[in-house]
This record gives C-alpha cells, structure tokens and sequence, in this order.
C-alpha cells in the first residue's frame, strides 16, 4: 500500500490525448501543453483515461495536486481547468473503451 | 554509558544528571567525574568543529571509559531469566515491550527487584514493537520487544519489517515455546526455526546454544542493532533457559560497542570536492541518516557554502529545514526527472538517503555525475552509476567535505555560489507562494473535510517544536514546514506494514514527554494498530491522534483504476478492495474502547474547535483523538460506493 510513482510515458501521453479530442487534427492548445508539462512529470495517460468530469471538478483536482508538491501560476491552473473541463469532460467519450 | 555521553553531549542532559547516571550504572563518584572530564572536553571540541580535535577528546574518553569500565563485567549467578534482565540493564535498556508470555515468568520474577528496568505490557505486538520503534527513533536509546514464542513474534513481523526497511536498531526476543528435553515433539506452539523465519528482514538472528549464553546472545545482537547501517535483530532460546540456574557474566555495553563511525576516503573527498567546486549547478539530496546523526546543520552549511539546491526523495524524516531559502521542495513522484526545477544540475550529490526505487527508472537519471555519501554501504552502486562513492557515517563525511569545499574556493567559485544562491532563493520563493495555493481549491470549505484542509488546519494548530507521526499513506503534507533544527519534526514511514503510526506516536511521546505529539493517520492504516490508544492512555502519554476517514482505502483505489483504465471496474463502479464503509467505523467510539476520549469531525469549523478540546485534553496529560470525515475524491468514487452482495440473511433458516 505505498504511494507508487508511475514512469513518465510523453508519448503514450501525447496519443492518448490527440485520441481524446476525436482524433481531429489539432490547433495548439495552451491548456493541453500545461497538461503535458506539469501532470506528466509524474502521471502517466492511465491517470487520465478513466476521468471525465466537470471544470470545477478538475479544477480541485489540480489543486489537490499542488498540496501534493505541485508548482503552477494561477493562468496555469485556469488553462488546464478549462481543457481538461473540455476535453474530459462528463459527456466526453472514454478514451479506450473496455474490450 | 554511550546513550549517557550522547544525551550529555546533545545537552538533553546536565552535568549533575550525567554523573548521576554514572553513578547509578556503577561507577565511582572519582571515575564518573572522570568522565564527565573527558566527555566535557569532547562537547568543547565539537563546538569548536576541527574533526582532528574532537576525534582526540573522543579517544581521551575512551580510555577514561575503558579504565572506569573494567569494573563493568559482572560475575553473575541466577536464573537465565534473571540473567536476561541484568544483560538488558548493562545494555543500557530502560523499557521493555512485551506482550504477555508465560514462560518468561523468570524474567517477570526478576524485573519485581530491577525497577529500573520498567516493563510497558502492549495488548497487541504489532503496536507493540512499533510503540518499541518509536522510542528508539526518538530518543537514540536502546530498547528490546519480546513476545510469546512464534505466535507473537508472527505479530511483530510486520512491524520488525518496517524496522529492516527503515534501519531501526530494534532488537526483538522471543522464546522457543518447546523445552530443550522434549523439542520437534510438535509441542503446543512449536515450529521448527523459528529464528529462520525472521532471517530476511533481520541483520542478525541467532539462538542460544546454553542458559549461561543467555548474555551474550543479548550482548551480540545488540552491538548487531546498533552498528551502522542499523537493523533489527531477533534472538531466541529454549523456553527452559529462562528457568535453569546459571553462572555467567554479565559485560557493560561499553565494553562491546564498536564504536564504529567511519570516516570517508580523503582521496574520493577531494575528488568529491572538486567535482561540487566545478559544477554549473550541483544538488544536494538529503535522507534519514542525516538526521540519525544529528548533522542537519552540517548539510546546510555545506549547501550554503556551494549555493546549493537542496532536496528529497521518500524517507521517514524532514532531514532539512523547509523555509531555507535553498530548499526546492521534495521530489513529487519518485525520481528526480519529476522535479520541477532545477532540472539542468550537472552534479548530484546524495548525503544520507537510501533511495526507495518503486519504479524501474533511477531515481537519479544518467548522465549528471554522481557522488554517494551514506553509511550503508551494500545499497550504493547498485541502481545509479556513482562517480564517487563515499562510504562514511554522514555527520564526519560533512565535516570532511566542508574543509576540502572551503580549501578549494577561490573568490570567483564564491561569487559563481552567491550568484546561483540567488537563483535558487528566487526559485524557492516562487515555489513558496504557489504552495501556499493550496488554499484556493474549490473545494476548501466543503464537508466532508478535504484531506489538504484538515493537514493546513493541524499545520496552523501544531506547535513550533511539534512532533508529526505520519501514516496516513494517500496524504501528502504541506504547510508545516519541517524544521529539523529545533522546529517541527516529521517521522514518516518508509517500509509501509500498515498499523505502525499509533504505536510510533506512543513511543515518540515516552522519549520525548516535552515535546507536541501529533499522530495523523488514515483510516486504514488506523484499524491496523489501534491497541496503542490503550498504552497511550494507561501511561498518560498525551498524543493528539488526528484519523483522515474517508471509510476507504483511497490509495489502492487510485492505483487500481491507474492499473487497469477502461476496465470494468470503472464502468460498473463494482470494487470490492476498497470500500470501508457500510457500516461506517467510528474511530471515536473505538478510542473511547480504549480509555481515550475524542470526537467525530465534519465541518473546517468543528475542526478547529475540536483541535482546541485536543490541546486542553493534552495539557492535562491525556491523549485524545479526532475522527475526520474526508471526502473521498478520485476516479469511480460514487456517492455511496458500491459494496458486495455478501449477507447471510437470507440463508440463515434459524434466528440463532
């Protein structure tokens, strides 16, 4: 039952993510790349393929994250709520349906 | 006599107390005042700093100790079990923890004209030998756990685990519950090798051969314990042993210690040396064996001198101040890639910490050059490349690689270390204040509580020099600010046999009566190890417990659905490995079953009420406990979890 750090996977993170925003072709996204540099110092896509809920949720969950060691601006904080409120929303399809 | 000199010198004692205690351990008013002489002259030497005069004050104390010792072996004549608690006094033992074993009634008969060596009975010997642990983490005295044969020492295994991980030096007995004339007859309790079950997670395990080596074994496994690297070590014997008659000798712990504290390879210190002077960016990794011999304030000189970043990975103390402006805040998931800055240093230097890899990537990465200093040996080299290796006990491998820094520093390396000071302090500033964002979470004032409101509640609450005793796994700590220097201390965990905190906070708070005493702990962990309220209680050691519940285990939860994403657990909400609730555990009630008082906490507000009720509780010498409510908050968490459909009403055919 130890806190176990997960490996860093960018690019597993990169496809999870472009797959789950219906595999448009993307613009950039100032919120996705916060998302990409700070969640993925630690976390690996897993962490976010079963999360779907609203911004305010998300956005308690970065908090959560800073009371874990987690360093972001204020502009930060709002740009990853409001992508991942976004893209992970409650209605967002799951990235990687259950076989 | 060692704990005496150590308490002497770390000025927790008096001048008239340790002399006193020499007296009481045998020696002559002319030989104790002897050694407070020679000791007297250590403590001006270590205040004055060179390693070469404190290492000669030190060596005047061994001879002064050794000629006032050679009254220290003891002829003795009795019973093994009286035999055992004389070895145990000459070891310098003052408590013992021990679960009820009946054929150590010996030993039992002997303590009633030995109240020196006092016996603290635990009703579980988990809590037990962690309440054991505990104690000696905090007040660096030995002490010894003992158990009713193989059925209590299968309790304590947990908890001598914990000890093997953290390198505790905790010495654990229990008897062989077969008689020497009737052993492997498959006795009532017998197993064969006991001792060999404990082999992987002890430094030493040993049986005595004969009641009359009743002595030495004690003797040997507590030099074992106590030479570093430190470990548990468990000894054994017959049952009968404890009965017979022996003639033996009883040896003063002086005359066995080795002493041993090493000083590093002046060779590699200089390579060292220059490989810190050079660097762009050097940083400094800190860990436990910093704290265990008391040289914090030697690895902030050292970082002060280079302009040093300073951090750490996993272990059981704060082994740095947190508000020093060259702190950057522990490494957040592992391994140093996971840092946030500074990501470019080019050499790294670990003074003290044992590295726990859970993951296959190093916790230092390659490429930066890499200088080890630590005691423990047997765990360098094995996962990071070491460009220098520095086998060392920390606190004299500091003063070594202070001098040869300073010698190196020309005035151009001191304004490149100003400069990069500067750098880092903007750095550890700006982490500071976005830290202290913890505060703005959505979520701050909901109830049930968040865990990171209830942590900055206690944080603002505990005292200056408060003692944290953290098990509470899922929850990370902030606000505190550790200060190992004379401000607040942590103590961890670092093995993670859950059910430690309890037992720890108790035995934290019987070394260090004067200090706050603040256990957090999950609920999880709580359930493991609670019978220590009880020990808490009976001895009026007054511990605030403060339980995080959020009736679940959340951590494996998280890990769970991180392990298996898209599964269907997460689909159905169906997990039958975490849910504690249904019916809820009242953490209060079951402290109440114990002798302690405490509340149930649902608001930020209750909380802050109740943590004042604890203080008065507290004051008036009693220990007290707070259940609160936390949310829980992840993935897949329903209002009201699902729970297996596992009930036996419906089979049941008769109201019985």
């Amino acid at each position: 039952m130890t806190v176990r750090p997960i490996v860093l996977g960018l690019a597993g993170a990169l496809a999870f993510l472009a797959t789950a925003s219906a595999q448009q072709p993307q613009a950039p996204n100032p919120g996705r790349e916060a998302v990409m540099s700070k969640c993925f110092q630690c976390h690996t896509d897993a962490m976010f393929r079963d999360a779907r809920q609203d911004r305010r949720s998300w956005e308690a969950a970065i908090y959560r994250m800073i009371g874990r060691g987690g360093l972001y601006t204020d502009e930060e904080i709002k740009l990853m709520a409001d992508y991942l409120g976004t893209e992970f929303g409650p209605n967002a399809k799951p990235a990687t349906p259950a076989k | 006599m060692r704990e005496l000199v150590a308490r002497y010198l770390n000025h927790s004692l008096s001048r008239r107390g340790f002399v006193r205690g020499l007296t009481k351990a045998g020696l002559t008013a002319t030989a104790a005042q002897s050694v407070l002489g020679s000791v007297s002259s250590v403590s001006l030497a270590q205040d004055a700093a060179p390693a070469a005069a404190t290492s000669k004050a030190a060596a005047s104390v061994s001879a002064t100790v050794a000629n006032a010792s050679a009254a220290a072996v003891k002829p003795f004549q009795g019973t093994g079990g009286a035999a055992f608690a004389e070895q145990l006094i000459a070891c310098g033992v003052k408590y013992v923890f021990g679960n009820s074993a009946s054929e150590d009634a010996q030993f039992y008969e002997a303590l009633v004209d030995r109240p020196q060596l006092k016996y603290i009975l635990t009703p579980h010997e988990g809590p037990g030998a962690a309440m054991a642990a505990g104690y000696v983490k905090a007040s660096g005295e030995p002490t010894i756990v003992m158990q009713a044969a193989v059925v209590g020492m299968a309790n304590a295994i947990g908890q001598m685990f914990n000890a093997w991980k953290e390198q505790t030096p905790l010495v654990v007995y229990s008897y062989r519950t077969d008689q020497s004339r009737r052993a492997g007859r498959d006795g009532f309790e017998e197993v064969a090798n006991q001792e060999q079950i404990v082999q992987p997670i002890t430094k030493f395990t040993w049986l005595s051969r004969r009641p009359d080596m009743i002595p030495e074994t004690i003797r040997r496994a507590f030099k074992a314990a106590w030479t570093p690297p430190n470990g548990p070590a468990y000894i054994s014997w017959h049952s009968d042993y404890n009965d017979e008659r022996v003639r033996t000798e009883i040896i003063a712990q002086d005359q066995f210690d080795p002493r041993m504290r090493v000083r590093p390879n002046p060779d590699e210190i200089e390579r060292a040396a220059k490989l810190l002077v050079e660097a762009r960016m050097p940083l400094l990794i800190v860990g436990d064996e910093i704290y265990k011999a008391k040289a914090v304030a030697k690895a902030v000189k050292l970082a002060e001198m280079l302009g040093m970043p300073v951090t750490q990975v996993r272990q059981l103390y704060a082994n740095f101040p947190e508000s020093h402006p060259l702190w950057v805040g522990n490494v957040p998931a592992g391994t140093l890639r996971s840092q946030t800055w500074p990501k470019d240093a080019d050499v790294i230097i670990n003074v003290g910490n044992k590295f726990q890899h859970n993951s296959p990537a190093p916790i230092v990465p390659r490429g930066p050059k890499f200088i080890d200093m630590r005691i423990d040996f047997a765990s360098m080299g094995n996962v990071m490349l070491t460009e220098v290796p520095l086998v060392a006990d920390v606190g004299l491998g500091l003063d070594d690689l202070t001098v040869a820094v300073g010698q190196l520093m020309t005035p151009a390396l001191k304004q490149k270390a100003a400069e990069r000071a500067d750098e880092v302090r903007r750095f550890s500033e700006n982490a500071r204040k976005l830290r202290g964002q913890v505060v703005n979470s959505p979520d701050w004032d909901q109830s049930p509580l968040i865990a990171d409101r209830v942590t900055y509640e206690v944080a603002k609450f505990a005292d200056p020099d408060a003692i944290i005793v953290h098990e509470a796994g899922s929850v990370a700590l902030h606000s505190f600010d550790f200060n190992p220097i004379g401000g607040r201390e942590l103590f961890f965990y670092y093995g993670a046999h859950l059910g430690s905190g309890v037992g720890t906070a108790a035995g934290v708070k019987l070394a260090r009566p004067n200090q706050q005493v603040i256990c957090l702990v999950g609920d999880g962990s709580f359930v493991f190890g609670p019978t220590a309220l009880w020990n808490m209680a009976r001895l009026e050691l007054p511990v605030i417990t403060v339980v995080y519940n959020n009736h679940a285990y959340s951590g494996p939860h998280s890990r769970v659905v991180s392990n298996v994403p898209g599964g269907r657990m997460v689909q159905t909400g169906q997990f039958v490995h975490d849910y504690l609730g249904d019916p809820d555990m009242n953490m209060a009630d079951i402290a109440r079953g114990f002798g302690v008082k405490g509340e149930v906490v649902e608001t930020p507000a209750q909380l802050r009420e109740a943590l004042t009720r604890a203080r008065q509780h507290t004051v008036e010498g009693k220990p007290y406990l707070l259940d609160v409510q936390v949310a829980r908050k992840g993935v897949g968490w329903a209002d009201k979890p699902w729970t297996p459909p596992i009930r036996i009403a419906g089979l049941r055919q008769k109201k019985v």
